[in-house]
């Protein structure tokens, strides 16, 4: 049974028929007390319109698919509850991304991207499963583990001006990703990453504005990240410069 | 059915209007210009203080100008910003691990702040005001 009714703005684009993405304005949508956002767009999608496209999949803040601008701020559509909005709320896609259709974007960038700055543990010595687990104490474990959070929903990638102004920018998610890595005692790769990571378009490139860290839905802090990463990369340019340095 | 994505521009001179954490972030920045002119000024008023007392005399008279003291409050203004929304962000910066645990950002915080005041203090003793 609903308790209330919503009116819902969505921002539409039909590449086939559309020239630029237009609102559409969803009225009286039925909604109950424990809905989010993403459960009325479904609603719309079985009850009112079936054109209407947008991503998601587990519902439960974990596969980071459903992100979305929501009355202005990036979110996660199945964590934004709709008790918490007014009767209006309007629904973008995310910002900094071509739109592909709806609610949908392109996100071919952010995956080449996080690719670059090889997002895997790059062992000393790579060992067969014979030879056993890399061991590491719950402390190594904890230096890392928040930056471990991240679900790649781009809310950061949306919030971040400096990626809206210039996409050459590696950008948050996929910096927090590295910094995760060069700090897991497992791995040896912070040199491997560093023509990516320290470069101007990587860590130089990020003014800390700090949007990132915000809207992160894990709390994994993406801009704290990168400030740590200019620490050491200046670090390692101050030693190189020392006679006998690194 | 082709693609055809639709690439939404951002703004290049008025995005950081377009938000609360922008204009926040933007404010955070124009107070390094205010830190910057500050230390500009005292840096001639040393270099006056160094050509003689006349010079001198002009400097101070120009600091102490209606105009110089308008400055000189929107200066500190603008430093109070300045240093509030820095030492903010340190635990993000700062992250210091003992063993399991970190170091509250909390303390991280107050110890910059509590630092500031130590060197605030003995600034004023070395000036003759304290």
């Amino acid at each position: 049974m609903s308790t209330r009714e919503i009116t819902l703005k969505v921002l539409r684009y039909r590449p086939e028929v559309d020239s630029k993405p237009f609102f559409q304005t969803y009225e009286k949508v039925p909604c109950e007390e424990e809905w989010v956002v993403l459960d009325a767009l479904n609603y719309i999608k079985d009850e009112i319109d079936r054109t209407l496209s947008f991503r998601w999949s587990c519902h439960m803040f974990v596969c980071g698919s459903c992100g979305m601008v929501i009355n202005g701020e990036p979110k996660l559509s199945c964590k934004a509850f709709l008790r918490d909005y007014g009767k209006k709320i309007t629904v973008e896609p995310l910002a900094n991304f071509p739109i592909e259709r709806d609610l949908v974007v392109v996100i071919d960038d952010f995956v080449e991207k996080l690719l670059s700055v090889k997002p895997w543990v790059i062992p000393k010595v790579k060992k067969s499963l014979d030879d056993g687990a890399y061991n590491q104490t719950p402390a190594q474990l904890k230096s890392f583990k928040q930056y471990s959070m991240c679900i790649n929903c781009l809310l950061c990638y949306s919030a971040c001006p400096q990626y809206g102004l210039d996409n050459s920018f590696v950008g948050p998610a996929s910096l927090a990703l590295a910094h995760r890595y060069n700090m897991d005692s497992r791995d040896v790769g912070r040199k491997a990453r560093e023509d990516v990571v320290a470069s101007a378009e990587g860590i130089w490139e990020c003014s800390f504005v700090g949007a990132c860290s915000q809207v992160c839905p894990k709390d994994v802090d993406p801009a704290g990240a990168i400030q740590q990463i200019k620490i050491t990369s200046a670090i390692d340019y101050v030693m190189s410069m020392v006679p006998g340095g690194k | 059915m082709s693609r055809n994505p639709y690439v939404r521009k951002m703004s290049k001179t008025t995005w950081f209007l377009t938000h609360g954490r922008y204009r926040s972030y933007i404010l955070h920045e124009l107070s390094s210009f205010f830190v910057a002119i500050y230390t500009g000024i005292l840096i001639m008023g040393l270099l006056r203080l160094g050509s003689g007392p006349e010079e001198w005399a002009g400097w101070l008279e120009g600091v102490t100008s209606p105009a110089g003291i308008v400055f000189h409050l929107l200066a500190f203004a603008f430093a109070i910003i300045h240093t509030v929304s820095w030492f903010k962000v340190v635990p993000q910066a700062m992250r210091i691990q003992r063993g399991e645990d970190f170091v509250p950002g909390q303390l991280l915080v107050r110890a910059h702040y509590g630092v500031l005041a130590g060197v605030s203090v003995v600034v004023l003793i070395l000036a003759g005001i304290a």
